[in-house]
């Protein structure tokens, strides 16, 4: 089956994006297509290039990263909740007139409308909130 | 069939009562994170008429030490069979 | 028997009010880019979120804009399946007649054929 998470929990604030993470796997293990997560609400800090958690706690983007790579997983990140929130990748930080970068590939930025598609063109799409 | 999913516990939010009314009489109805509270005897009867459709997933379960302390009529799952649940499911509707 | 609402594409149901948190906000965004594509769309209004459909209401001190002026837009997107959740309604001493928009109010019975009824449903 083709599947979609859909995650608006923010990292390190509860366990919504720990959940979708475990979700993720567990989907991929039972043979299944994990086409996109799609982060949006809170769920777009996940994008956050800059946290630094300590060495000893799951780093969360770097999991999302490793799950992109290893089973071609789309990283799309609502661009308007991710604006609002300090989270831009280069195009839009020069769009906007910003020093600093905070979001890079494979996290996308993305329209709303990934997520309705997402949600037609997959078999499951399962939401994770906080 | 639809796979409903709630995540907090029944003694603190009213979340659950949002799931609830949303059920169709075979739909099932799985329990993470701290929505696995109302897995325990004390709280279990919040979701009475569930029996046979009430799960409660087995690693939050554990990481809160609660193990074994499940009602029996609370079906405990895996995340792999958290995923088996929203396979059989036609859509898995989240309450959070 | 089916309802009218019972083949649309994708149910938004809305759970928080105006103000507080940007769930309703941004449950209204998903709802306008699906109905910009082409989706058939319905809204449920449930619990809390019932008050986003409240008449008079107002910018927040800071200036910001709530979502009363998009609810009003919906008929444009042609979002004009509105349901509420009959209870959301009493457990606030509301009526649907006090409300901005015309809606259909929904017993908790009829509640659960609506969450069947639709292709995807998303929660916010």
């Amino acid at each position: 089956m083709r599947y979609a998470i859909l995650l608006m929990g923010a990292p390190y604030s509860n366990q919504a994006s720990h959940s979708a993470l475990r979700f993720a796997h567990a989907v991929v293990e039972r043979g299944h297509r994990l086409e996109a997560v799609f982060f949006y609400h809170d769920g777009v800090q996940n994008a956050a290039g800059l946290a630094a958690p300590p060495q000893d706690e799951p780093h969360l983007g770097e999991a999302w990263v490793s799950l992109a790579n290893e089973h071609r997983v789309a990283l799309q990140v609502c661009i308007a909740a991710a604006l609002r929130r300090g989270l831009l990748d280069e195009r839009e930080a020069v769009r906007h007139g910003k020093d600093g970068v905070s979001v890079q590939a494979p996290f996308e930025l993305t329209g709303l409308g990934q997520l309705i598609d997402l949600g037609t063109r997959c078999d499951r799409l399962v939401t994770f909130g906080p | 069939m639809l796979l409903h999913v709630v995540n907090r516990s029944p003694a603190t939010s009213r979340v659950y009562q949002q799931a609830l009314s949303g059920m169709s009489s075979e739909d099932r109805l799985l329990l993470i994170e701290d929505g696995v509270q109302g897995a325990l005897p004390q709280l279990v009867p919040y979701y009475a008429g569930l029996e046979g459709r009430l799960f409660a997933l087995k690693e939050d379960l554990a990481s809160r030490g609660l193990l074994g302390l499940c009602d029996a009529s609370v079906q405990v799952v895996d995340v792999d069979g958290f995923v088996e649940l929203t396979e059989e499911a036609e859509r898995t509707v989240s309450w959070y | 028997m089916r309802e009218q609402h019972d083949d649309n594409d994708l149910l938004v149901i809305l759970r928080h009010g105006p103000h507080g948190s940007s769930w309703l906000k941004e449950g209204l965004d998903a709802a306008l880019v699906a109905a910009a594509f082409g989706r058939r769309v319905s809204l449920l209004f449930m619990g809390e979120g019932v008050t986003a459909l409240m008449t008079n209401q107002q910018t927040g001190a800071l200036g910001q804009k709530g979502t009363a002026a998009t609810l009003e837009m919906l008929e444009m997107y042609d979002i004009e399946t509105l349901l509420v959740d009959a209870q959301g309604l009493s457990c606030l001493g509301l009526s649907s007649e006090e409300l901005m928009l015309e809606v259909e109010c929904l017993s908790s019975a009829a509640l659960a054929r609506v969450l069947s009824g639709h292709r995807l449903v998303l929660t916010f």
